[in-house]
């Protein structure tokens, strides 16, 4: 053991390149991952007189942050439930439903729409559809003073916006479910419904597991629903954290509630990573099957299912249409005509936030690109001490929930000796270590199946460390490269819940104006803001996926799918 | 280019493993590869002779043990700084390049001008019957025009010595004999020093100038493939190569050894009353129909030849006829006599 690891250390050190590549992200996993969590653990554990639990046992004893606790708990596990029920629905669709290529387009679509969308565009519509003077509720309805706040709208929202997530989980496994197996229970005489129950449906629970923890974390995370739907009456982790430090400044109040919201977040990984993560049934591949129509579905059933999937689609649909026309008119619901106004108020006062965004999306995008693909290089192909170790590390600020990283980067970050808060470079180094997890997984999980002869075979043809991964390995995992910027920069456009703790005059984004225009009730502005959003994202993603396309990648796998990561 | 020798003197490479503690992968092995020979490390899977060659190539660092490469010591060397052309059992063409551009490879990263490399790879790709396809993408080709890309860029950039990596495996048996002549006459032309590994006995002995028989980490015997034919060093060897009957012989004086009640000539310098391991191979017995100590078990026609299980007393032997044409089949239950011819029996401990 002793000589194997002495041998690890030699290889590493007889190769500067190697030994320069690793220090350097220590370094920056140091900084930006162990630093500011260990801040925020100070600050929650640490007074004059040392460590002390009394500010933990007084927050938790509080019976606003229990039922805020509480309330996360309930919202999370509807979402939860209700999100992969959806998912389900739509993967089963997708996969029986016999649609043509061109209708599992729109529903691919209408499922990748909200994921890529600004946090409040769910909300937004919600309101303008619900609210006292909905469309629907006031306009069709007629009722006065409708009240959207609470419970019920912000479970709608949340659900509606991610489960997607659930739906990208289910489809490959039902997709890699072998027909014959339903095939073989059929010719044994079981119904149709019989074998969904007792062949289809078993295949896919840890599918259903992993959907369920993903939507759950999801939504505990989540910070822009609850922020504008949730109201008073709903207290959540998230936003109590956030309004503790934003009107109250209680930093250290902050700290501990969003420590809290740790508890459960952590669960939540470590079931998926260590229960679920290794119980599959069905191997994903990158090999796609032929879609042979599957007679295990009665045609009824299936239509109804088509039926169920569409009519989702055409409320999300409906959605955002609702969003695009309320950034055309004067005041939607009170002033129906047409006008740019919005438009150019964005433009103008909303610039210099359009203008910061896009500069720190741009920056981040090829360092977090370049960061995923180094560091899975090193996890999945070198063999270094604490190889392991930076493994997790890297996955941590993409394990926590948002507004911890952010109330840990502006805690640690305040003061000398790294007085970052206010500037660009803080905003930056969140998303991209908060982000390029994605990255990095994408590029182990391709690197897994390039096989390690080929790096070899570089290697007996004079190539060093430095030119194989420039020749060879670099090219070979650009799609998680691509991958990587994709999530970057989407990310960059629409997060949140971390860097709204990050922002100052100077640097505005995008997510922070529409979330103050929301409260100022200037929903037009907020609804122009993401239109424009949307379309940015969209035309990122489309120019990435043509660059993909190009690219001679030996596995297959979407490219949509991979830009929003797990 | 001048071949170069390979010398590996007691390289040793061992590993934890969970259950049974520290395991040698490789123990001890001492090998000279003389100027253009080609040695095989012929041996069951995990006999640790790809574990060897990847140390030779440096794919794989030596626990202990020194590995020289045309005199010089290589055994901390990194891959890229040997000079060493590395064929792989799965090709490990560039997936992302054309045959051009993977044979180029080593070219390119040389800084070879362009007019120079594309001389070298028309020039290479001739050699291996590969001219014109240059543009083709590795995945059009079938499996042993791969290979033929693979061979090719290993010998373009003139490597000071070849390893291969159990290079036919992937390979129908048809197409693994023509590949495996290619493979030796094209050695042969460029004179290059090169270690070839395989677990298929019929190979290394077609291909090889010397073989190297390894078990369980380390080399267990040396020599060209008569010698280890004829006199193997163990019981492994013998029964790895070829087929064996292997027998308890007593010793009855210098050049008489008794295996169940029949008296055969044998050198050995054991003492009488000694108890020998004796190997004959099947094809060294020859049967009569006189009636003898033997009685057929079981005939097997197999067009070149006929295979037979005769019992001898207690010992079954396999016999090999090839002169089966000539003579009427023996029938099942039939009694017969054996002849050992003279030099047939080689005794294993015995020297």
């Amino acid at each position: 053991m002793a000589q194997a690891q002495s041998a690890s250390w030699r290889r590493v050190a007889g190769d500067p390149a190697l030994l320069g590549t690793i220090a350097a992200i220590w370094i920056l996993l140091l900084l930006f991952v162990l630093f500011p969590l260990a801040h925020l653990l100070e600050r929650t554990f640490v007074d004059e007189n040392g460590l002390t639990l009394a500010p933990l046992l007084e927050s938790v004893r509080d019976p606003g942050h229990q039922a805020a606790f509480v309330n996360s708990l309930i919202l999370a596990t509807a979402v939860g439930v209700w999100g992969t029920a959806l998912g389900f629905l739509f993967a089963l669709t997708a996969v029986r439903g016999g649609l043509g290529r061109h209708w599992l387009t729109v529903l691919d679509a209408a499922a990748l729409l909200p994921l890529v969308s600004p946090p409040f565009t769910t909300s937004i519509s919600i309101i303008f559809s619900f609210g006292p003077k909905g469309f629907i509720t006031h306009d069709l309805l007629g009722l006065a003073n409708a009240s959207v706040y609470g419970f019920w709208s912000t479970c709608f929202a949340e659900t509606l916006t991610y489960f997607p997530i659930a739906y990208l989980t289910l489809r490959p496994i039902l997709a890699a479910i072998d027909p014959n197996l339903e095939e073989m229970a059929l010719s044994l005489g079981g119904s149709r419904w019989r074998i969904f129950r007792t062949v289809t449906v078993p295949l896919a629970v840890p599918g259903f597991a992993n959907a369920f923890l993903l939507l759950f974390a999801a939504s505990l995370a989540d910070f822009a629903t609850p922020l504008i739907l949730a109201g008073n009456a709903f207290p959540v982790l998230p936003t109590q954290a956030y309004l503790q430090i934003t009107g109250l400044f209680d930093f250290k109040g902050g700290a501990v509630l969003s420590l809290i919201l740790l508890l459960p977040a952590a669960a939540v990984f470590v079931a998926q990573r260590y229960w679920v993560g290794r119980r599959t049934y069905v191997t994903v591949t990158g090999k796609v099957g032929q879609r042979s129509r599957n007679r295990t579905m009665a045609p009824g059933v299936a239509a109804l299912l088509c039926a169920a999937c569409f009519a989702v689609a055409a409320l999300i649909a409906y959605f955002y249409a609702l969003l695009l026309i309320a950034s055309l008119v004067v005041a939607f619901g009170a002033n129906n005509s047409f006008t740019l106004h919005h438009y150019e108020v964005i433009f103008t006062e909303g610039l210099p936030a359009i203008r910061d965004t896009l500069v720190i999306a741009a920056i981040g995008m090829p360092l977090g690109g370049l960061y995923g693909v180094l560091v899975g290089y090193l996890i999945a192909r070198r063999r270094f001490p604490g190889r392991r170790a930076m493994e997790i590390v890297a996955m941590i600020n993409y394990a926590l929930p948002g507004t911890i990283v952010g109330i840990a980067y502006l805690i640690a970050f305040n003061d000398p000796p790294l007085a970052l808060t206010g500037g660009a470079l803080i905003i930056v180094a969140c998303y991209v270590f908060r982000y390029s997890p994605t990255g990095i997984r994408a590029t182990v999980a391709l690197l897994e199946q390039i096989d390690r002869s080929l790096e070899e075979a570089s290697a007996s043809l004079g190539a060093g460390t430095r030119e194989t991964f420039r020749r060879v390995t670099l090219p070979l995992i650009a799609p998680a490269f691509f991958a990587g910027l994709g999530v970057v920069f989407i990310r960059s456009m629409t997060a949140i819940s971390a860097t709204i703790f990050l922002v100052s005059i100077s640097w505005m984004l995008i997510t922070v104006r529409i979330l103050e225009n929301m409260t100022e009730m200037a929903l037009g502005p907020a609804a122009a803001f993401s239109v424009f959003v949307i379309v940015v994202v969209f035309a990122v993603v489309a120019g990435l996926s043509a660059v993909l396309a190009r690219l001679r990648a030996p596995t297959g796998g979407t490219a949509a799918r991979s830009f929003l990561g797990g | 280019m001048t071949p170069v020798s390979i010398k590996l003197d007691r390289v040793s490479k061992h590993f934890d493993h969970t259950v049974k503690g520290q395991v040698y992968a490789v123990r001890d092995v001492s090998l000279e590869v003389a100027d253009g020979e080609l040695l095989t490390l012929l041996g069951p899977s995990g006999c640790g002779k790809s574990t060897t060659l990847r140390m030779i190539a440096g794919f794989e660092e030596p626990d202990e043990g020194t590995i020289l490469i045309g005199g010089k010591d290589v055994t901390h060397v990194m891959p890229n700084k040997r000079g060493i052309g590395f064929v792989f059992q799965n090709y490990a063409l560039f997936p992302h390049l054309s045959v051009f551009e993977n044979v180029a490879y080593a070219l390119q990263v040389q800084g070879r001008d362009a007019a120079s490399i594309a001389r070298s790879v028309s020039e290479v790709l001739e050699l291996v019957g590969l001219a014109r396809y240059e543009r083709q993408q590795p995945h059009q080709l079938s499996g042993g025009e791969q290979q033929r890309v693979a061979l090719a860029r290993a010998v373009v950039f003139e490597p000071k010595v070849l390893l291969f990596d159990e290079p036919l495996s992937n390979l129908d048996a048809k197409r693994r004999v023509e590949m495996r002549d290619e493979i030796r006459s094209l050695q042969k032309r460029i004179g290059i020093s090169t270690v070839y590994v395989t677990h298929d006995q019929e190979e290394a002995m077609a291909i090889s100038d010397r073989i190297a028989v390894m078990d369980q980490g380390v080399v267990v015997q040396e020599g060209d493939a008569e010698s280890l034919y004829y006199r193997p060093a163990t019981e492994f060897v013998a029964r790895f190569i070829g087929r064996a009957n292997i027998l308890d012989g007593k010793v009855i004086s210098a050049t008489e050894v008794e295996i169940e009640g029949l008296r055969l000539r044998v050198a050995t310098r054991r003492a009488p009353g000694e108890v020998v391991r004796l190997v004959i191979r099947p094809e060294m017995i020859e049967l009569s129909s006189e009636p003898g100590p033997g009685r057929i078990e079981e005939r097997t026609f197999l067009g070149e030849k006929t295979d037979y299980r005769v019992k001898l007393g207690a010992e079954t032997l396999q016999i090999t006829a090839t002169d089966h044409y000539r003579r009427t089949p023996f029938d099942v239950g039939q009694p017969v006599s054996l002849h050992f011819h003279a030099g047939a029996i080689h005794v294993i401990d015995g020297h």
